[in-house]
């Protein structure tokens, strides 16, 4: 009998506590049974191997306890497409996040490996990102349960149907490259030749050193830019063109907004003994600053959107089961 | 175009086809045996004697969960020198078990209509 209790002993391990010993009495009651009458049937005591028999039948002590158990998970089947589209979304954000920080500390002239430093930070994050996106949905998941119980269910609310081809047409692509070119192409000589920027106003108001500093971030920004409207003119099949572009430009746009905001000089005055300049560029860049900062707002928030938007078009392309299935 | 599927890869279908549809009328089995009290070891015999099989994984914890909704009752008494749980339907257990006879027998119509 000791195997049968050992067996037992197994059992018990992987049982509910709190309903451990009234199992284990049960299901030792129904071995036993079964043992006698085996017993009674050959007229002796069951050898070893046929009781190794007997118990190899009710499967392993981790199988057989696994029935005694709910089915327990922390995101369910209906909510499980929503939470891994955002975890790779969130995941994809972070590494975009780490690599222009990455680029960012690579311009503000600190070494490779500083720089280096900042993009092998990403299990971390990641780890992290995984962490948080995870407990959010198993919260919602725990209160979303218990909500859908009573959810009355509504066709009528649901989204209005989404744009057939959300491209743009080739001449709009095409006049949208030309002018982004334009702009790209003065602004970045610009900050080398402030007086593209400034006009003759050069003579009272310069940029501050920061712009210098974050030089090869503008570079990144313009050239990712025109790469994604000549990728949306190159495959005009790629649906998701514009959403990409606004959010991996949103978050290039947050690591410069980031730089300008923590630097208090953005404008100094081109005469540095007059201080009648030093007052209004004072008062240019508190506004500026300001400026930037609702700027920075509206970053996050067109993250937020377009992350969701994304999600949203991914899942709207997810095949739905057919009715009955 | 026709599919063939593999041997192996049709019987774990099959099997997994066959637990899904046993699944169900096991409860109703298990329901309408109870109307007489019986425990865990006599109720798994009487199931089998009718051709229905029933391992002690399934049968044991399926009678908790039964009882845990109401639907049978339960107690410990001594018998042929061992403590045993009998197991029998509730109130609520018969009217169910009514209830879901007659939904058995409407779908079993349909089914021989359709087959």
């Amino acid at each position: 009998m000791e195997l049968i209790d050992r067996y037992l002993q197994a059992v018990k391990f992987a049982l509910p506590q709190a309903q451990r010993d009234d199992i284990i009495k049960e299901l030792r009651d129904s071995i036993l049974s079964q043992i006698e009458e085996k017993e009674a049937e050959l007229g002796r005591i069951l050898a070893e191997d046929e009781q190794v028999d007997l118990l190899q039948k009710l499967g392993s002590p981790l199988h057989l306890a696994s029935h005694y158990r709910k089915q327990q998970y922390l995101i369910g089947a209906t909510m499980f497409p929503i939470y891994w589209k955002v975890l790779k979304a969130a995941l994809g954000l972070a590494l975009l996040v780490l690599a222009a920080a990455s680029l960012a500390t690579a311009a503000a002239g600190k070494t490779f490996t500083e720089s280096l430093g900042v993009l092998l930070r990403l299990p971390g994050v990641a780890l992290m990102v995984f962490a948080w996106v995870t407990l959010v949905f198993s919260v919602l998941e725990f209160f979303g349960a218990k909500f859908r119980v009573r959810h009355r269910w509504d066709p009528r609310r649901l989204p209005p149907l989404m744009k057939n081809d959300p491209r743009k047409s080739s001449f709009e692509l095409i006049t949208q490259l030309l002018v982004q070119t334009t702009f790209g192409v003065w602004w970045l000589a610009g900050l080398h030749y402030q007086y593209l920027v400034f006009g003759p106003g050069i003579a009272f108001l310069r940029f501050g050193p920061v712009w210098q500093t974050i030089y090869p971030l503008f570079v990144v920004m313009v050239v990712t830019d025109l790469t994604l409207t000549v990728a949306m003119i190159v495959w005009p099949r790629w649906t998701q063109g514009r959403p990409v572009t606004r959010l991996v430009m949103s978050v290039l746009g947050v690591v410069v907004l980031y730089f300008l905001i923590n630097s208090p000089d953005l404008f100094v005055a081109s005469d540095a003994s007059a201080s009648q300049l030093q007052l209004v560029a004072k008062n240019i860049n508190y506004g500026v600053h300001l400026g930037l900062l609702v700027t920075a707002i509206v970053n996050v928030i067109t993250i937020v959107r377009e992350t969701v938007r994304l999600v949203g078009l991914r899942l709207a392309h997810v095949p739905q089961a057919t009715v009955g299935s | 175009m026709q599919h063939t599927v593999e041997a192996p890869m049709n019987n774990e279908v099959l099997e997994n086809l066959r637990l899904e549809l046993r699944r169900g009328c096991l409860i109703l089995a298990v329901l309408a045996e109870l109307r007489d009290e019986r425990y865990g070891y006599t109720l798994r015999k009487a199931l089998a004697s009718q051709g229905m099989e029933i391992d002690e994984g399934t049968l044991y914890p399926l009678l908790r969960r039964l009882e845990s909704q109401g639907l049978l009752v339960s107690e410990w008494r001594e018998e042929d020198k061992r403590n045993k749980r009998f197991y029998r339907l509730s109130a609520d257990g018969k009217l169910i078990l009514k209830q879901l006879a007659a939904e058995w027998k409407s779908i079993n119509a349909s089914l021989d209509g359709i087959l």
